[in-house]
Order: C-alpha cells, then sequence, then structure tokens
C-alpha cells in the first residue's frame, strides 16, 4: 500500500476532515458488494479547489484516488483495491441552483436523490431517476454508476436526466461539460463519457440536471400468473404494444414465497405477479395507458387484476415489491442475499426465457436465485442466495454467474442494466464487449496516464471476481 | 476479548447488506457526517472483530457506546436486521472485557447527587440503580440508551450525558437548521 502524506493532506482538508485509524479504514474498504480492501486514508473535501490540491498531489505521487458517495453500490466501485486515498463527497451537498425558466438545477455531488427531490416538490416537479437506494444514494454516485429506477421505462436512467457536469480530472484540471440547454451538438459529449465511469476517468464535484413535472395521477395495477412464461410474454407485450407504463415489474414465485414468509403478507401463492403503473397529468390518458396493459394481461392469461389510483392502496399493493428485498434475506436460515449477478438487462422478447433459465442454473449449482425487476426497462434483477462462510458455495457461486451472463450474452442481452461493473461483474463485461476493451483502455490512459483515478476496475479489474480482493464475508477454508 | 453475547448474531452479521439504508436517518451521522458514525459502520466493526480481522479497542468500544437508540436503523433496515439489540449486546461485551467508555451514555455528578433516587424511578431501560451500601448511583452502560430523561428529571442537575462525539453545539445547531431547511423550504 503507497505511503500517503497524511501532515499534507491535513493542510489540505483541515484536520477535521481526515481518517487514518485502523478502525475507520477498515469501515470504508467496504460498500454493499462483497469486497473489501483497506484504503490509506479518508478525506471529506468541502470545496473544488482542495479536490483540485488533493488531485495534483496524487498525482504527482502516484496515489490511487477513490471518490465515494453513498457507498451502495453493489459491485465494489467505491472499494480501494490497491489503497489509496478515498474521497468521501457526501459533505459536498448544497443544492445550487433550481432554474425554474430553463428547465435545470445544479447540484454538488453530495446531494442525496431524495432529499433533491423533497425541495423539487415544492415546485411541482421531480428528478425522476429513483433508485431503489434513493433515501441516500447521492447523484454523484448516481452519475459515475448510471443508476435508474422501477421508473426508468418511462423516465430512463440518469444519463438521460444529466445535462452537464463540472468535473476534476486526475491531474487536477477543472472541466466545464455539457450544457444547461436541452440539446447539445458541440463537439465529444464528455458528459455522457464520465456517467457511469465509475470513478475511473475523473471527480463530478457539480451537477446541472433536468427535472419534469409531477404527474398529476397515477394507477397502479397487478395481475397474477400460473406461469412464469406467461408473465414474461406480458412484458414483451405490453411493450412492443407502443404501451407507455411508468413502471412494469415482475415477482416470480421464489420472491412472493420470501416475502410471504418473511412479512406474511398473505400474496397470492402464483407463478408470477406483475406490477404495473401508467401516469400522466390527465386521468383519461392513465386510463387509456392501464386499459390497454389490462387487455394485454388478460389476453395472456393474467387473473385477479387489482387497479387503484389511491396513494394509501397503491403504497399497500407495492409492499409486496418493497419488502422483497429484506425478505430474500430472511429466505433460509444460514444463507444471505449476496450482491451478485444482480441486474443484467435482457430484450423484452427474452424475459421470460431469462427468468426461467436464471431458476435451472440456481437449481444445478446449489444456490438459490429469485427473478424480479424493473423489466419493462428491460432490468432482471436477481440475487444469489447462499451461505457465505463456505468456500463450496462461492465456487457454486462463480459457476452459476459464468452460466448466466453466458446466456444473458447469448440473447444480446447486456451484464449490467443499473448497478454498474465494479469489480464482481468485470469478468462478464469483458466477455461482452471484448471488441471495445482497447477502445476503453486508451481512453483511461489519455485521461488518466497515471491510473491513479479508482484503479483496478470495470475493463482493468482482475478476471476472478472471487479472489479480486479479500470478500467481506468470513469463509472457512 | 470474548464475543459471549455477540456470538449469537454471527448470523445476522452475515445477512447485513451493508446498503447503508441504516444511516438515512441516524441522528449521529447527520450530525457528523462521517460514515464510521453509522449503524453500518458500527456492524462493520463487529463483524471484523469477531472474526479476528480487527483488534477490539477503546475507539472501536467508544463508537458501539455512541447511539441514541432512536432505533430508526432497525425500521430501515433492508434486512432486517435486529442492529440496536446488537449494540447492547456488544456493549456488554466490552464491559466483561473491561473497557470503560462513555460514548453517548448518561452519567451523574456524584457531587451535584442528592441520591433522591429520581432518576432511577424514571430510567426505563433499568439502566439505573442506588448503590445502597455506597450510596451512589450506578449506571448499567449496556443498558443505558442516552434518552435523555434522566438529565431532564434530575432535580440537582447531576445526571448528565458525555458530549463524546467532537461537535460542538453551534456546529450542531447549524448543521440540523441545514437539514430541516432542506426538507422544509
Amino acid at each position: 500500500m503507497k505511503n500517503v502524506d497524511i501532515e499534507r493532506l491535513k493542510g489540505i482538508v483541515g484536520e477535521k476532515n481526515i481518517k487514518y485509524n485502523e478502525a475507520d479504514l477498515y469501515i470504508y474498504g467496504s460498500d454493499a458488494s462483497v469486497h473489501q480492501a483497506m484504503p490509506s486514508v479518508v478525506l471529506k473535501p468541502t470545496t473544488i479547489e482542495q479536490i483540485q490540491e488533493i488531485m495534483r498531489y496524487a498525482n504527482s505521487e502516484l496515489i490511487p484516488v477513490i471518490p465515494r458517495g453513498a457507498a451502495s453500490g453493489m459491485t465494489g466501485q467505491a472499494v480501494p483495491i490497491e489503497g489509496g486515498i478515498i474521497l468521501d463527497m457526501k459533505q459536498m451537498n448544497e443544492i445550487l441552483e433550481i432554474n425554474l425558466e430553463d428547465i435545470y438545477c445544479r447540484v454538488q455531488p453530495g446531494v442525496v436523490d431524495d432529499d433533491l427531490n423533497k425541495v423539487l416538490k415544492s415546485y411541482g416537479v421531480f428528478y425522476p431517476v429513483a433508485p431503489a437506494s434513493s433515501r441516500i444514494a447521492t447523484i454523484g454516485g448516481e452519475i459515475a454508476n448510471n443508476a435508474s429506477g422501477v421508473r426508468s421505462v418511462k423516465y430512463g436512467a440518469v444519463r438521460d436526466s444529466v445535462l452537464g457536469m463540472k468535473v476534476v480530472m486526475a491531474n487536477g484540471d477543472l472541466l466545464n461539460l455539457g450544457a444547461k440547454t436541452r440539446v447539445e451538438a458541440s463537439g465529444y459529449q464528455l458528459d455522457r463519457l464520465m456517467v457511469g465511469s465509475e470513478g475511473t476517468l475523473g471527480i463530478v464535484v457539480e451537477a446541472t440536471l433536468k427535472f419534469v413535472p409531477i404527474p398529476k395521477f397515477r394507477c397502479l395495477g397487478v395481475a397474477k400468473f400460473n406461469t412464469l412464461d406467461e408473465a414474461g410474454n406480458t412484458i414483451s407485450a405490453i411493450m412492443s404494444s407502443g404501451a407507455q407504463p411508468s413502471m412494469v415489474e415482475l415477482m416470480d414465485n421464489v420472491a412472493i414465497t420470501a416475502v410471504n414468509k418473511a412479512q406474511n403478507l398473505g400474496l397470492p401463492d402464483v407463478e408470477a405477479v406483475l406490477l404495473f403503473e401508467a401516469d400522466g397529468m390527465v386521468k383519461e390518458a392513465v386510463d387509456y395507458e392501464i386499459d390497454k396493459i389490462k387487455k394485454i394481461c388478460e389476453k395472456n392469461n393474467g387473473f385477479g387484476i387489482e387497479l387503484s389510483y389511491d396513494a394509501k392502496e397503491r403504497t399497500r399493493i407495492f409492499l409486496g415489491r418493497k419488502k422483497l428485498f429484506p425478505s430474500l434475506s430472511k429466505y433460509k436460515e444460514g444463507y444471505a442475499c449476496t450482491a451478485l449477478a444482480d441486474d443484467m438487462a435482457v430484450p423484452y422478447s427474452k424475459m421470460a426465457e431469462t427468468a426461467r433459465k436464471i431458476h435451472e442454473i440456481a437449481d444445478r449449482n446449489n444456490v438459490i436465485m429469485s427473478a424480479y425487476g424493473h423489466c419493462g426497462s428491460g432490468c432482471m434483477h436477481t440475487k444469489i442466495l447462499m451461505n457465505p462462510t463456505k468456500k463450496s458455495q462461492w465456487n457454486d457461486a462463480r459457476k452459476a454467474i459464468s452460466e448466466i451472463y453466458e446466456h444473458v450474452q447469448s440473447v444480446n442481452g447486456t451484464t449490467s442494466a443499473e448497478h454498474g461493473i465494479g469489480l464482481s461483474k468485470a469478468p462478464a463485461f469483458k466477455k461482452e464487449k471484448f471488441d471495445s476493451l482497447n477502445a476503453m483502455r486508451a481512453i483511461k490512459k489519455a485521461l488518466d496516464p497515471n491510473n491513479i483515478l479508482n484503479p483496478l476496475k470495470m475493463q482493468d479489474a482482475p478476471d476472478d471476481w472471487v479472489t479480486a480482493t479479500k470478500l467481506r464475508y468470513t469463509v472457512e477454508s | 476479548m470474548k464475543f459471549k453475547r455477540l456470538e449469537k448474531w454471527r448470523d445476522d452479521l452475515n445477512i447485513c447488506i451493508r446498503c447503508g439504508y441504516c444511516y438515512e436517518q441516524c441522528h449521529l451521522y447527520k450530525v457528523t457526517s462521517w460514515e464510521t458514525d453509522t449503524p453500518r459502520s458500527k456492524l462493520i466493526l463487529l463483524y471484523g472483530m469477531i472474526n479476528g480481522e480487527i483488534e477490539p479497542s477503546e475507539y472501536i468500544a467508544n463508537k458501539i457506546f455512541e447511539c441514541f437508540y432512536c432505533k430508526r436503523c432497525d425500521t430501515n433496515c433492508s434486512a432486517g436486521v435486529s442492529i440496536t439489540e446488537i449494540f447492547t449486546d456488544a456493549r456488554a461485551d466490552f464491559i466483561d472485557a473491561g473497557f470503560d467508555v462513555d460514548g453517548t451514555t448518561s452519567k451523574t455528578n456524584d457531587d451535584l447527587c442528592s441520591r433522591c433516587g429520581t432518576c432511577v424511578y424514571i430510567c426505563k431501560h433499568e439502566a439505573r440503580s442506588i448503590d445502597k451500601e455506597n450510596k451512589k448511583i450506578l449506571i448499567d452502560k449496556a443498558k443505558c440508551q442516552s434518552c435523555g430523561c434522566c438529565e431532564a428529571a434530575c432535580p440537582s442537575s447531576a445526571a448528565y450525558i458525555v458530549d463524546g462525539w467532537e461537535v460542538s453545539e453551534d456546529e450542531m445547531s447549524e448543521k440540523v437548521t441545514k437539514f430541516l431547511k432542506g426538507v422544509v423550504v
């Protein structure tokens, strides 16, 4: 691990904004992934100038720098694989401007998604990205991972909401990227390049985001299915029909059983349920969309369809989906819900086949998997449930994951829909993007010649994710 | 150090997925803005300790004794982990191992204390008792949930909570105001 000049860094950020106690470093070596590695020091910068100075120092001394938001990432993006400096960006959390006339806001990277929306709500608008972690996810982290969420089917991912940003580069230079206009064709779209770059190309220190009006009407529906295939085919039929849902979510039987077991919600014991939502400023328009989707569900043998415009009732219907994640954690004693192979995307027409394949692969590799997710945008979430203390289970997981991504790539799907690549998805990512890895490495080399920005991630990550770092679980030998 | 009580939480520490939802409404984190003060971080430290990856220390013990037991972390936990119950058991193990730290637990100024016992009766966590032989108020720091009732009820201003987290009253006020402005506007 590279030595850092603590006194010099104290001089930059101040005594109160630095941590280097062993216990603190141990904490900052972890995120929501299975990976863990200790940094050398943690800094909490409060100004752009401080970040520029830190980068100039790190670049001259060849010290890795890893920007960190809420560290809710699931693939090890914020884990300092080679040690170095963690930049905890959460202190830079000011909303700098809300411009209603030109429909954008400017925020610092540490602003939390929900906090931004609380403020925007009073103006009747919202920033629609809404990942499940929006309660803690920072805008900087969302940009770094090109996050999205339940309503991405209508409102898109972060890349669709970012107009521009300020970025500190590896050598300390400050760049203004993008524009404050709705469209821009002024050369390379470098702001877009930064979205999803996971802190490997620059440090986002300010973002310009667009927002949209809050819809006056929302209707949520739920349909039950006796086979996973029928539910999967319905998703494909809804999306190819020209309907414009604001949400289409799938829960399979493992998911339903998990929720019933852990939360006692009494969900119907069927093979799959679909949750669908439409929103708009005019009720008739919402009715039109919902009616269209309902008919498609019925045509594909969906039954027991419930619809509701009422906010409380919608919350009740959605509770099962919302409680799914904690329920999976309690699915089987001694098993943990690990963030692995968790967010692939596949074409709509391959949704049913992929859900079925996930179960086949889990069964033959001694792990438990559930198929659910924001299927309206092609995103299939899974989690691997296994005993993380057993070495054999990591071999099982490694094999299952490899088979799953092999299938995903065979149906023209992609490795990650919204959680990013980091370390644990890098092997599959490298296989999928084999023909563009050299171009990615050339871009990285041009912008960060000393390879100090979040090194050994994505295209440069180790080939075996299990041994890429120490695992956060203690595994019996 | 022996983890007599913590050991039973090993599975729960495994199922914590470290998502961070527990710190969304954590008072300590809102004030210090350091992840090291979040419930997630405390669980990470305890996990590291029982698995022999980090040594128990006064610094870590103090972190575990810093909590106001508002239990919002328990409510927000996406894996259903009983976070504050784990803290209480960890505290008892630290005490057994001889760590004497305060964190945010309450104390008594013996010079001011009139031994009236008000704090004992008002403490709903049964953390306070009277040592009749030595005529002193005893505090079980594992049980104290830093609710502040003893401090508010003490007629002699003898019961108090140690300000152990390096933030001045002015700084706290500034941060709370900033937070509320963001929420209310």
